[in-house]
């Protein structure tokens, strides 16, 4: 086969998807930029007005924010784990999804800590954390860790493109502007996919999959550490770790069902995202929802049997205030997910993205009753103090900037498929290159 | 109306145990075996504590006990046929009567040396009478507390006086030493006094009352040759215990541990190692493309 006319072949095949928008497309943008630009408004307020505008007082001192940074953190973390695994372990049909998750990884750890950035009520004195650093600080650590890993995934998100980046350079692409065609150039540093080229990439790629495996769990270690180094009723728990490892994984592949869900139905991509890519994806969920389950059982149980004074005072209020939040998350967002992908008839695209949903919306809330219940139940009742200084309710500013926040996601995950085919077509090339060991393996070559 | 005092006494005490153990249905005295033991103690100032403990206890079921209260208890120092009466004390709640004889007290002895004490419960209408003797030897105990080329030493001396005074060092006594707690006392070393002698050397460890001082009791114990013997010094021998690292698990103690520098360390340099290893090989992909280039 000759891969230059295949690479010509593919590249044609996919420009459309990154030099043409739908009118659909543009109206969606369109609708981003607004929810955006409202946030920002918001913004303006809260640092005009300062936090007074927002739910958080004496005693909830974190709001949706908090709750939006570790989910948005989660899902980066989970990206990074999840790509990580399908490069070490070469899975057959990596390919179609790979960069689905990468970009989730890198956009996630850029919107995620722009909420930190949110509940800090002195923005002014953001950059004390650089010059006063308490390394004992699990707070300091996070920060660490984060930049580290930002870097890690912008890097490797990088090593991802520059096949493709070389592919869109070698080939005229109707309707491509001369700027593309100069930051293909430039962002190729010249890639010509020689042998050596070939595996000096991919030896490097193999290197930082593996090693963001570990920094994922070491970063969202370190982000459960915040909460379960403090002695605080329904924090303090050695779980907490791998707790959050596994809802971090839960909600990751939730994001990528509902995400390989939009971008096969809107780009029409039928061909590459097939059935079974939802099917494996799924199975992922079910064994992930199970874990998950397990994981918020022992942890509520060890609380309940331990009839400790403030544990028992958490539980009532989640109960009684947050009932239906409780059963919500932990109840209909576990096992609705594990009935629809354990029967094999109920397993269709749209019942598994119907799962994902409800997993990844129960995930957000079981984050909520994390932080929520727990600021309201504190060690020491504070005396004189107002009901809606103990009590929390997120006001139209916070929702309004997590709005933008998710907005914000999807819109820079638009603007990134517009730069680079969402189905990397160095994949296909270098699966059409390797031996056929395995004819029967799924990969998206074969027709459905 | 002692006697029927004491009836009385005994009467109330086993109906409020009849009370508190409803299984219990006796209500006469005799259904209760006595038990009067006495002992003498002699104390860090040579005093000597003479005391009784007299109790009942039930013949079917042994483990319930009540005090006889309000018992008059005679002590005497007697020698052959003669008594000399000490003095008199009641029993307590507890069943317990004491009486406190002088240091300077002079006692009837016999020609072996001993000391013989008795107390005497002279009986009433529902108790019998009830006796009890012991002879003891008048043993002399001195604790001294020195250090001894720099080594905190105790030394206890334990001897006993002969007609005119002289000392004759005991020899073949059982000796325990304690440590006086707040609320109670702490064995710390044991032996056997040998040639009137018993030393050892103290432990540097222990910290004492907040000014230091550490109470040592030198105590024979149930001896049968001496009874109980006390005796007491107190020294400025303790040493405080470090106050503990405030730095360690505080988030504004002025430093990590170390091992978390390390291994940060080790973490952020290996990740950051690995980052510049893949752009030199970036580098490298892009040196290539320029070689390729110019050799085609």
């Amino acid at each position: 086969m000759d891969f230059k006319i295949r690479k010509r072949e593919l590249a044609e095949e996919f420009s459309p998807m990154i030099t043409k928008s739908s009118y659909l497309l543009k109206a969606w943008i369109i609708l981003l930029v607004t929810v955006i630009l409202i946030g920002l408004y918001a913004f303006y307020l809260q640092v005009k007005n300062g936090h007074g505008v927002t739910g958080m007082r004496d005693n909830v001192v974190w709001g949706v924010y908090i709750i939006n940074f570790i989910f948005f953190v989660g899902l980066s973390y989970s990206g990074a784990f999840i790509s990580g695994i399908l490069h070490f372990f070469q899975t057959p049909w990596k390919n179609s999804v790979s960069r689905i998750v990468e970009i989730m990884t890198v956009l996630s750890l850029i919107v995620g800590p722009i909420f930190i950035l949110l509940c800090i009520g002195r923005l002014d004195r953001l950059y004390f954390l650089f010059l006063y650093p308490r390394v004992q600080s699990p707070i300091t650590w996070d920060i660490v860790a984060i930049m580290t890993d930002l870097f890690g995934c912008f890097l490797y998100l990088y090593l991802t493109f520059i096949p493709d980046f070389a592919i869109l350079r070698d080939n005229d692409v109707k309707n491509m502007p001369q700027w593309r065609k100069k930051l293909y150039t430039f962002l190729a540093i010249g890639y010509q996919d020689t042998p050596e080229q070939r595996r000096r990439l991919h030896k490097i790629t193999g290197i930082m999959s593996t090693m963001i495996i570990a920094m994922a769990i070491v970063a969202y270690t370190v982000l459960a550490w915040i909460f379960s180094l403090t002695v605080q009723p329904g924090w303090n728990s050695t779980i907490f770790a791998p707790y959050f490892i596994i809802a971090g994984l839960y909600s990751g592949i939730g994001v990528i069902i509902i995400a390989m869900y939009l971008i096969r139905k809107y780009f029409k991509l039928d061909r590459y995202i097939r059935k079974a890519h939802f099917v494996g994806a799924g199975i992922i969920l079910l064994v992930i929802s199970l874990l998950f389950g397990y994981f918020t059982f022992s942890d509520y149980f060890s609380k309940w049997f331990s009839h400790k004074i403030n544990d028992i005072n958490l539980l009532d209020t989640l109960f009684s205030k947050y009932f239906w939040e409780f059963i919500f998350a932990n109840y209909i967002g576990v096992l609705v997910p594990i009935i629809i992908i354990f029967f094999r008839k109920l397993r269709s695209i749209k019942s598994i993205t119907f799962a994902a949903v409800i997993a990844v919306l129960g995930l957000w809330l079981n984050r909520y009753l994390i932080v929520v219940p727990t600021l309201e139940t504190p060690f020491l009742p504070i005396q004189d103090t107002r009901p809606e200084y103990i009590h929390y309710t997120a006001t139209w500013i916070e929702w309004s900037l997590s709005f933008a926040g998710i907005a914000a996601f999807i819109l820079f995950f638009i603007l990134i498929m517009k730069l680079v085919p969402i189905v990397p077509m160095s994949g296909i090339i270098d699966h059409e290159r390797a031996p056929k060991i395995k004819p029967k393996i799924l990969t998206q070559i074969h027709k459905q | 109306m002692k006697a029927v005092f004491i009836r009385y006494s005994v009467f109330v005490c086993l109906i409020g145990l009849f009370i508190s153990t409803s299984a219990a249905q006796e209500v006469d005295a005799s259904n209760y075996r006595m038990y009067f033991k006495f002992k003498t103690i002699k104390q860090p100032d040579n005093s000597r504590l003479l005391e009784v403990s007299f109790v009942g206890r039930n013949k079917k079921d042994r483990k319930v006990s009540i005090p006889v209260f309000d018992a008059e208890i005679n002590f005497y120092n007697t020698l052959n046929d003669e008594e000399v009466l000490l003095g008199s004390s009641k029993t307590s709640k507890e069943g317990i009567a004491q009486l406190v004889v002088p240091k300077n007290q002079k006692y009837l002895i016999d020609e072996g040396g001993n000391i013989n004490l008795k107390a005497r419960f002279d009986g009433t209408d529902v108790l019998d009478e009830e006796e009890s003797e012991i002879a003891i030897k008048n043993l002399f105990l001195d604790l001294n507390l020195a250090e001894i080329d720099s080594v905190k030493t105790v030394t206890v001396k334990a001897y006993l006086l002969d007609s005119i005074g002289n000392q004759i060092p005991v020899d073949e006594a059982y000796i325990n030493i304690y440590i006086q707690g707040m609320l109670a006392k702490m064995k710390i070393k044991d032996g056997t006094i040998k040639n009137g002698k018993f030393e050892y050397a103290f432990a540097t460890n222990i910290p004492g009352d907040s000014n230091g001082n550490i109470t040592f009791l030198a105590m024979i114990e149930d001896s049968d040759d001496f009874g109980y013997v006390t005796q007491k010094n107190t020294i400025d021998w303790g040493v405080m215990n470090k106050r503990a690292n405030d730095s360690e698990h505080k988030l504004w103690s002025k430093a990590g541990p170390i091992w978390m520098y390390v291994v940060l360390t080790f973490l952020l340099v290996g990740v950051w190692a690995n980052y510049i290893y893949t752009i030199v090989n970036l580098f490298k992909i892009k040196r290539e493309s320029t070689t390729t280039a110019t050799i085609e």
